[in-house]
């Protein structure tokens, strides 16, 4: 036994050194000193004492096992682990004669090196070491607490399932993994920060997902080179396309049933530890546009909601830009009984119709952006100084028309429909663009800003798939999943865009072709 | 998909389609109907269209026919091939001209469009010099993005069109079309040479069709869309005549354009809904320079291999930009569109001609 696993980790333990010198060539900048694992316990312990600076909460047990009391160690930080699993499973069991085929623990591995088990004690494993030999083992006992499931803050549902993600990205991978129960279901690990050391699930469905776009998202995973990762928003801006678009080219979401919807599409599923919100990529752009919630409600309902949501993006990007267009170039458009209305509106207004927009326009994003930060307490707050101070008392005072009062809260409630938070952030500053457009030349620079955004749209790419999705390249079957929500039942095909290896949805597990 | 599609052949049958009608219909379909009603009496023009177009689907057939049995061979090199290479390098240079002067045509007539329709104050040069900008910037993306780019717009050609011919059909009147036939055979033959005019910008398939994957059923595309632009050119001449009367139409600039002056949409939201068409008609204008503009820049690189494209691009657009400022005014730019017209009918036959016989000469042996 004890021939056999040596001769095993001496095997791996080149393997794993050619692999350090890989690593260290890397990062030279972080002078880490790979220590080889001892023989004797009492060295590995100093040393792992040594590298973790003594900490006051790494705990020591020194326990003698077996008929020949060997001495050996179980070593754990307090906080990190879960104590009653070390309590009893692992302190009790490895006191007794056969412990190796009692011992009960999730996920047991061996290591080589002190700067591994520094690592695994990290992570909240407890190690167990044996003197006068090599080998160490690690036990999965991570604790400690973590949030409980709740529903999803950023994207409400009316009809749906409520349980959202959490920060553990294990618990996060049960809400998948319990609600799809495909064998073809993947989670490829990674891990990324360079000193955090989280864990990124890269979860998709082999058979139906497209290798190219896994490929891709897996080399452009690998590239990341960070320390610390507080968001799946920072690994999303490290792969995206194009860094310079306003349009998110990966989807986030809270909600499980959405990445087990997109993977079972052919897309890929991001989960980064420590972060509630899951990546989807690739995406187009009518995505955004698209509530999960559509699915539940029946398909009229869905179809219109969703025809709604595109009106609605259409209102909160060009209404005021619109506005600006007739009042300052075009009044000869408006119909009369209305441009008078809104001549007699303006009447006394000192500005002109494009001061009075961007004014209005930065208002409601200065609110908008306060309401966020502040504190629930006081979130009313803002509430009434936007809604009298703004509102009411600009008019009266007359430093704003009505009409631009209207036009500006209608834009801000139409731009509240998109459902994605940072689609809706991007759509933002193209509001401004065409704002600015439409002072210069009407209605003219409107329609160009507008070729502008389309022809930005089609160059776009999403993990390398074009970004206007169905629309173009045409893939007009796809439509009724885009601009409508058709019968479920016809909704039989995943998106061709994505040249999935399964193109039916009812499928038996991607095995016939 | 995923995999880089820079080389050859990613383009579909259906691009070609739709690269086609959005081609073609371009301000060449705005003023056709004042062209057309010039040399013919009453409503008789409609014949004329019919006929220009089926000359041009006939030739968009033999070309596209050539070029599709060279698969993803560039014009230069089949034409090579085909007409010894001098007469193919003269030929591809007399293509890049043309496609700059159509490109800086697009640009002017756009300022000349709103001047008409929606501000007459603006400086026609910063009208088109931010158009031209536009345009540069669709043409340094990918030309994948060119037609996905067509695509979208379709349905905004399809509308606008739409738009132009469904609104005034309660103004019509009758009498207006009437009598029928009394057009003599010159004017026919005058009316039918200023549609085929109007119509080559089936030439692009010559080049893109080196883009296609698949081209064994492009040429019946090539010929499908010209029949969808003689449809809608016959259709909106009839309703012009219908709506303005034959004199009329032939002495306004634009006259679709001014159907739908007199048009009241219900519920009157806006007024005065051409310049609302202005609005959508910039952006067929638009894809009808962009590739015009885009076929300039292959055409030269296909000529100096060497150039980067993005120079070729940004040495253009100033060039376009001068030449669409050369005419003076409103008859200069008619006079130039005439000449462009005879030029662009006379060059696209020829070439149709000379390939068509090469390559009927050198025979089948490429015809798989």
């Amino acid at each position: 036994m004890r021939s056999f696993s040596k001769k095993g980790s001496n095997g791996t333990q080149n393997k794993h050194n050619s692999q350090n010198s890989n690593e260290s060539n890397n990062q030279n900048n972080t002078a880490e000193v790979k220590v080889p694992i001892d023989t004797n316990l009492n060295t590995n312990i100093q040393n792992l004492k040594e590298m973790l600076g003594q900490p006051e909460d790494l705990i020591i047990r020194e326990i003698k096992v077996g008929s020949l009391q060997k001495k050996c160690s179980i070593l754990y930080i307090s906080v990190l682990v879960d104590q009653n699993m070390v309590q009893t499973n692992i302190s009790k069991i490895v006191q007794s004669s056969n412990a190796q085929e009692i011992m009960a623990i999730s996920e047991m591995k061996n290591i080589l090196a002190v700067n591994e088990i520094a690592d695994a004690v990290l992570s909240g494993n407890t190690v167990l070491m044996l003197d006068g030999v090599s080998l160490i083992w690690i036990m999965n006992t991570a604790g400690g607490d973590k949030r409980s499931i709740e529903e999803p803050q950023s994207e409400p549902v009316i009809r749906g399932p409520r349980a959202g993600f959490i920060e553990n990205i294990d618990t996060n991978i049960s809400l998948i993994r319990r609600e799809l129960k495909d064998p073809n279901l993947r989670f490829e690990m990674h891990e990324i920060g360079e000193r955090s050391k989280q864990k990124l699930a890269v979860c998709y469905v082999e058979g139906i997902i497209n290798q190219d776009i896994l490929d891709e998202v897996n080399r452009r995973l690998k590239s990341i080179d960070v320390d610390f990762v507080q968001d799946s928003g920072f690994v999303e801006q490290w792969i995206e396309d194009s860094f310079l678009s306003p349009f998110p080219q990966i989807l986030d979401t809270e909600r499980p049933e959405r990445v087990i919807y997109s993977i079972l599409q052919g897309k890929v599923g991001i989960l980064v530890d420590g972060s509630p919100f899951a990546l989807i990529a690739p995406v187009t752009f009518g995505l955004a546009l698209q509530s999960i919630d559509d699915y539940s409600q029946r398909w009229v309902i869905g179809s219109l909601l969703r025809l709604l949501r595109f009106l609605s993006t259409f209102i909160s990007l060009f209404l005021p830009a619109i506005y600006v267009a007739l009042i300052a170039y075009h009044p000869g458009l408006i119909p009369t009984q209305l441009a008078f209305s809104i001549a007699a509106s303006r009447e006394g207004v000192p500005f002109p119709a494009i001061f009075e927009a961007l004014l209005m326009a930065v208002a409601f994003e200065v609110l908008e952006e306060a309401g966020i930060r502040l504190p629930k307490g006081i979130g009313q707050t803002i509430g009434i100084v936007g809604g009298i101070v703004i509102g009411d008392v600009a008019v009266s005072a007359g430093i704003v028309s009505p009409a631009m009062v209207i036009v500006t809260s209608l834009t801000a409630i139409a731009s509240f429909t998109i459902p994605n938070y940072s689609t809706g952030v991007g759509l933002r500053v193209m509001r401004f663009a065409l704002i600015f457009a439409a002072s210069v030349l009407g209605l003219y620079g409107i329609i160009l800003i507008f070729i502008m955004m389309v022809v930005h749209l089609v160059n776009l790419k999403s993990m390398g798939v074009p970004y206007t999705g169905p629309f173009a390249p045409y893939f007009l079957g796809d439509l009724k999943n885009l601009l409508i929500r058709a019968p479920v039942m016809t909704l039989t095909k995943r998106p061709p865009y994505l040249e999935t290896e399964d193109t039916k949805k009812i499928n038996n597990g991607g095995q016939d072709k | 998909m995923t995999k880089p599609r820079s080389g050859e052949g990613f383009l579909s049958d259906r691009d070609i389609l739709i690269a086609v009608i959005t081609n073609v219909i371009g301000v060449a379909t705005l003023s056709l109907p004042r062209l057309i009603a010039a040399d013919t009496n009453s409503a008789d023009g409609w014949i004329a269209i019919a006929l220009g177009g089926g000359i041009a689907g006939t030739l968009a057939y033999i070309i596209s026919k050539i070029a599709s049995s060279f698969p993803n061979q560039s014009f230069l090199s089949f034409a090579s091939d085909l007409i010894s290479k001098p007469l193919a390098v003269f030929i591809t240079i007399l293509f890049t001209l043309q496609f700059m002067v159509i490109a800086s045509f697009q640009v002017r007539e756009i300022s000349a469009l709103a001047h008409q329709y929606l501000f007459d104050q603006t400086p026609r040069e910063v009208i088109s010099l931010t158009f031209l900008l536009v345009v540069v910037f669709a043409v340094s993306g990918s030309r994948a993005g060119i037609f996905r780019l067509n695509m979208l717009f379709l349905p905004f050609t399809i509308g606008g069109l739409l738009a132009l011919i469904l609104l005034p059909v309660a103004f019509m009147h009758p009498e207006n079309v009437l009598p029928i036939f009394h057009t003599d055979f010159k004017g026919y033959l005058k009316a039918t040479y200023t549609t085929v005019g109007s119509l080559t910008g089936f030439g692009i398939v010559l080049f893109y069709i080196a883009l296609v994957k698949n081209p064994k059923n492009t040429p019946k595309m090539a010929v499908r869309g010209m029949l969808v632009v003689t449809f809608f050119n016959i259709l909106l001449y009839i309703i012009c005549i219908g709506t303005l009367g034959n004199l009329t139409t032939a002495n306004l600039f634009f006259p679709t354009f001014d159907l739908s002056r007199s048009v009241q949409i219900p519920g009157s939201f806006f007024e005065r809904f051409d310049s609302i068409l202005f609005v959508v008609w910039t952006t067929i204008v638009f894809t009808t320079a962009l590739m015009a503009f885009d076929l300039a820049v292959m055409t030269l690189m296909m000529l100096f291999k060497k150039l980067r494209r993005i120079r070729v691009i940004l040495a253009l657009s100033p060039i376009l930009f001068f030449i669409s400022m050369l005419p003076k005014d409103y008859l200069e730019l008619t006079r130039i569109s005439r000449f462009m017209n005879s030029f662009s009918v006379i060059f696209i036959v020829s070439v149709t001609i000379l390939l068509g016989v090469a390559y009927k000469v050198k025979g089948g042996k490429q015809n798989g």
